[in-house]
């Protein structure tokens, strides 16, 4: 005989038999709350029985796709309902300061890139407010992975104008890695950004381990969280799907940015995925999710904010992607008007602009002025000339350093041999063989630790 | 409509499974995909006794007992091992000595599918002994960030024939990550263990020896132990090295391999062969479980059996053979095998990983590149053939030790 009463009563014996399975396998299992429901439950999951055969297709119900949070409109006013986040005067003015900069550093150097002066080079254009929104919403000491369109982030933490170009021609002074990676992968220990490397992704799965060592340090746990950044095609690598499922299963202070600007390249995000973009996809993983307006800095540092907040507080992994759209090229190597047509960027350089749009935002509370704009952008350009103009003059680090940091310890028999080699070769070469007396010459040095 | 019966004769019916799953959870039964070989177990290399082990080449005991290092082995026990207690004994003395250390992997939690990390959850708390989910990729580049802070990831891929999918972390980024940054950021803290090579049974797909692959890595250590002694003082090294390490356990040692076992932390140095054997007319290089199916060809040629007694000529059958250990495959101990090839002019190298881009390949082309005035015959290779490790063939595939004895043979009658 059919006796309801007994039913909630055995699945619930399950449901603890099930939970102290869950638990002792997992890292900080947490005890699942069965909702006691009609038709019960599997053992294995928490999903209650329907009887309705009913596919969906979208994580918001009533198969809506998931809202993008907004707080001021085009002419820098908040939009109805909005809550304008708290800012002060300076920190405001800070961020819109990097926000103008970006811009400038970024054509001073893409230029210098098609002059041949440097081999190559990535812009943020359109991206400020992401990037600058997202950076000032951090904490000066959270571990930052970045993918490598994120260099305002950097600046606003303190990297300097002399780093950027040092990095990017390559000189002695390069604090990143001594002239050993292309243009634009920066990094800096002091200033808890790890260095970039151009295999997509793999920055993701990474920082689910840094933020494991957060939580591990005592020191810095309750205090920090690791940070990374990903674009939306990066967001298609294996790396993305091991970094979601590792940050949320064994829970990591581990705080996902996705960079959603339409293009991956030039493949448009249409045909990177078919779903509600990459914010759909942190349910799926049990991550706390947020998608926000990439072009309103003031949406972004809101959203960046309170993401960072929870991370830290309930150790766990939080995912924003921002929305916005590539304005530049992808790269000094790369011509986006072979793939989609230049009056589209015009048009959205026009009327979206999210420089012009916290600018608006600046004046209307009078923190910001026409006379003021003029002297900023003056003294920016004359500041990054003077960075680039430096930098060029600069050496590049000694022939010898390329053998340096292969190996931690003891330098191997087969690149101490390989050294000895190259060197007996420049005392052979070096002083008559053209393009290496050239090349030579570049370096600090001269070679001389060779010639020795 | 579902009677309304169904949900609690479905929960019925799963109880029984949900009971027999943790029946098999706290089983101690060892599963069988180790393989196990009964010819390792008598190998002379071995070491039976307290004294023999205590006295093991190269060991470095990492606290002193005695500030007289002559009285240093006072006081020193071991314990009888196989390689996967070894190794949990390795990992349990990492976990206690730094804070920081952690192990991950697929399955780790409960004790490893081959017992590597048995009871080292319960010993050292579900924060410090984990499982991950089933992602190499993850696995590998959870353990760089974590690195990458400074603390200690030992992590496990389940089979070496599963790194595959973490090759590019391993190689673009574990590998590349100090050179990058010139130092400033560094993966060195991460060792990445891997059961590898053949079992008898593993097909494809259990049976790889893959170390070749990851030789070109510049950054990356690669080490391959041969027995528990060595297991447990070259895991320690390694977890220690400033440098990523991916260490490969030889599977079918997990048990077959049984010796005294000092109890203490030890280490056993990188970068160094062990000469197992003195010799003067040939020298013979291999690593890991070869290493007992060249012993077993040193016997075949000291003492051929009637049945194959016409191919060994009478006069290679006093010849002494040296047997190298190499032990670590990147940075591998050249200096100890150009010693040995320079006295002996031959060289025969087994491997099991496959002949082109193998091992074997590159440690030839630098002997013949140092040992050439000396060289009294080819370098000989002794290694799988250039295909994938075939299920029902694998006796005709492996290097076994009719293989080797006929190298030893033909390199030495050159
Ligand atoms: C693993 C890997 N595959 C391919 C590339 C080449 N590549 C460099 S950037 C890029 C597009 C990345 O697009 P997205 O992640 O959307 O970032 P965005 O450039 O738009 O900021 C590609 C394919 C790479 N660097 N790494």
């Amino acid at each position: 005989m059919f006796r309801p009463a007994r039913i909630p009563r055995l699945s619930q014996a399950l449901v603890s038999r099930v939970s102290r399975v869950s638990h002792a396998r997992g890292v900080a299992g947490t005890t699942p709350q069965l909702p006691q429901h009609a038709l019960g439950s599997l053992p294995t999951s928490t999903s209650p029985i329907t009887s309705k055969l009913h596919f969906f297709n979208s994580v918001m119900s009533g198969e809506k796709k998931i809202p993008t949070y907004r707080v001021i409109d085009g002419a820098g006013q908040p939009i109805e309902g909005a809550e304008v986040p708290e800012i002060d005067k300076a920190l405001a003015l800070k961020m819109y300061e990097h926000m103008v900069l970006l811009p400038i550093m970024d054509e001073t150097l893409y230029n210098l890139q098609r002059q041949g002066r440097i081999s190559f080079y990535i812009t943020s254009f359109g991206e400020e407010a992401a990037v600058i929104g997202s950076g000032a919403a951090l904490a000066p000491d959270d571990e930052v992975l970045a993918q490598y369109r994120e260099s305002g982030a950097l600046l606003f933490r303190g990297f300097t104008l002399d780093d950027i170009m040092n990095q990017c021609f390559g000189t002695y002074l390069d604090s990143s890695g001594k002239g050993k990676q292309m243009p634009a992968h920066y990094g800096s220990k002091k200033l808890h950004w790890h260095t970039i490397s151009s295999p997509l992704a793999t920055q993701i799965p990474q920082a689910a381990g840094v933020g494991y060592a957060i939580k591990r340090d005592p020191n810095r746990r309750g205090k920090n969280c690791a940070v990374v950044y990903f674009g939306e095609g990066a967001a298609s690598e294996g790396d993305f799907h091991a970094g979601l499922a590792l940050a949320s299963t064994i829970p990591t202070p581990t705080l996902f940015i996705a960079r959603n600007n339409g293009f991956a390249i030039s493949t448009p995000s249409t045909e990177q995925f078919y779903g509600d973009g990459i914010a759909s996809r942190g349910p799926g993983y049990g991550v706390h999710t947020i998608r926000v307006d990439g072009n309103d800095v003031l949406a972004v540092f809101a959203a960046v904010k309170e993401a960072r907040r929870r991370c830290i507080d309930e150790g766990r992994a939080v995912l924003v992607e921002t929305m916005t759209y590539r304005v530049g090229h992808h790269s000094t190597s790369d011509d986006s008007f072979a793939y989609r047509p230049r009056k589209e960027v015009e048009d959205r350089k026009r009327l979206d602009n999210p420089i012009v749009r916290f600018r608006l935002f600046l004046e209307s509370r009078g923190w910001w002025s026409k006379e003021e704009e003029t002297a900023l952008v003056k003294r920016l350009r004359d500041e990054v000339n003077a960075a680039y103009k430096r930098a060029e003059k600069l050496p590049k680090p000694p022939v010898e350093e390329m053998f340096s940091e292969v190996y931690g310890g003891e330098m191997p028999w087969n690149l101490k041999e390989q050294r000895e080699e190259l060197k007996g070769l420049i005392k052979k070469y070096g002083q008559t063989w053209e393009p290496w007396k050239s090349e030579l010459k570049k370096h600090k040095g001269e070679g001389k630790e060779f010639l020795e | 409509m579902l009677s309304p019966r169904q949900p609690m004769f479905r929960v019925l019916r799963t109880l029984p499974r949900l009971q027999h799953a943790s029946r098999r959870w706290s089983s101690t039964e060892p599963p069988p995909a180790g393989g196990h070989s009964y010819t390792i177990g008598t190998s002379s290399l071995l070491k039976p006794t307290r004294d023999v082990a205590l006295r093991t080449q190269g060991l470095q005991w990492v606290d002193p007992m005695d500030s007289d290092p002559s009285r240093d082995m006072l006081g020193r026990e071991t314990r009888k091992m196989n390689m996967y207690q070894a190794i949990r004994d390795a990992l349990s003395i990492a976990l206690s000595k730094d804070d920081t250390a952690i192990v991950f992997g697929e399955d780790v939690a409960f004790g490893g599918v081959f017992r590597c990390t048995m009871g080292l959850a319960e010993e050292f708390g579900r924060e410090r002994v984990f499982n991950t989910p089933l992602t190499e990729q993850g696995i590998a580049g959870f353990g760089i960030g974590y690195a990458a802070m400074g603390h200690t990831a030992i992590a496990e891929i389940q089979f070496a024939d599963y790194i595959f999918p973490a090759f590019d972390q391993i190689v673009n980024e574990a590998a590349k990550y100090r050179f990058r940054s010139s130092g400033d950021f560094d993966a060195g803290k991460l060792t990445i263990r891997c059961p590898s090579m053949a079992v008898g049974h593993g097909g494809h797909y259990h049976s790889q020896s893959p170390e070749g692959f990851f030789m070109g890595a510049a950054g990356i250590k690669l080490v391959i132990p041969r027995s528990p002694i060595q297991a447990k003082g070259l895991l320690l090294s390694s977890i220690r090295d400033p440098n990523p390490v991916i260490f490969m356990e030889p599977k079918i040692l997990y048990r077959s391999a049984v010796e005294q076992v000092p109890i203490d932390d030890y280490e056993i140095p990188l970068g160094k062969a062990d000469v197992l054997r003195r010799g003067s007319d040939l020298t013979v290089v291999s690593w890991g479980t070869p290493i007992y199916t060249c012993e077993s060809a040193l016997e075949l040629l000291a003492k051929p059996p009637q049945s194959i007694s016409q191919h060994v000529p009478p006069s290679v059958r006093s010849a002494r053979v040296e047997l190298i250990d190499l032990r670590t495959i990147m940075p591998w101990d050249v200096e100890t095998v150009v010693e040995s090839v320079q006295r002996t002019g031959r060289l025969v190298v087994v491997h099991e990983a496959g002949r082109i881009g193998g091992v074997g390949a590159e440690i030839g082309a630098e002997i013949q590149k140092k040992c050439f005035l000396k060289l009294n015959a080819p370098v000989k290779l002794v290694t799988g053939w250039d295909m994938p490790v075939p299920m029902q063939y694998e006796k005709f595939y492996m290097p076994d030790n009719i293989r080797i004895l006929d190298a030893m043979v033909e390199t030495l009658t050159f």
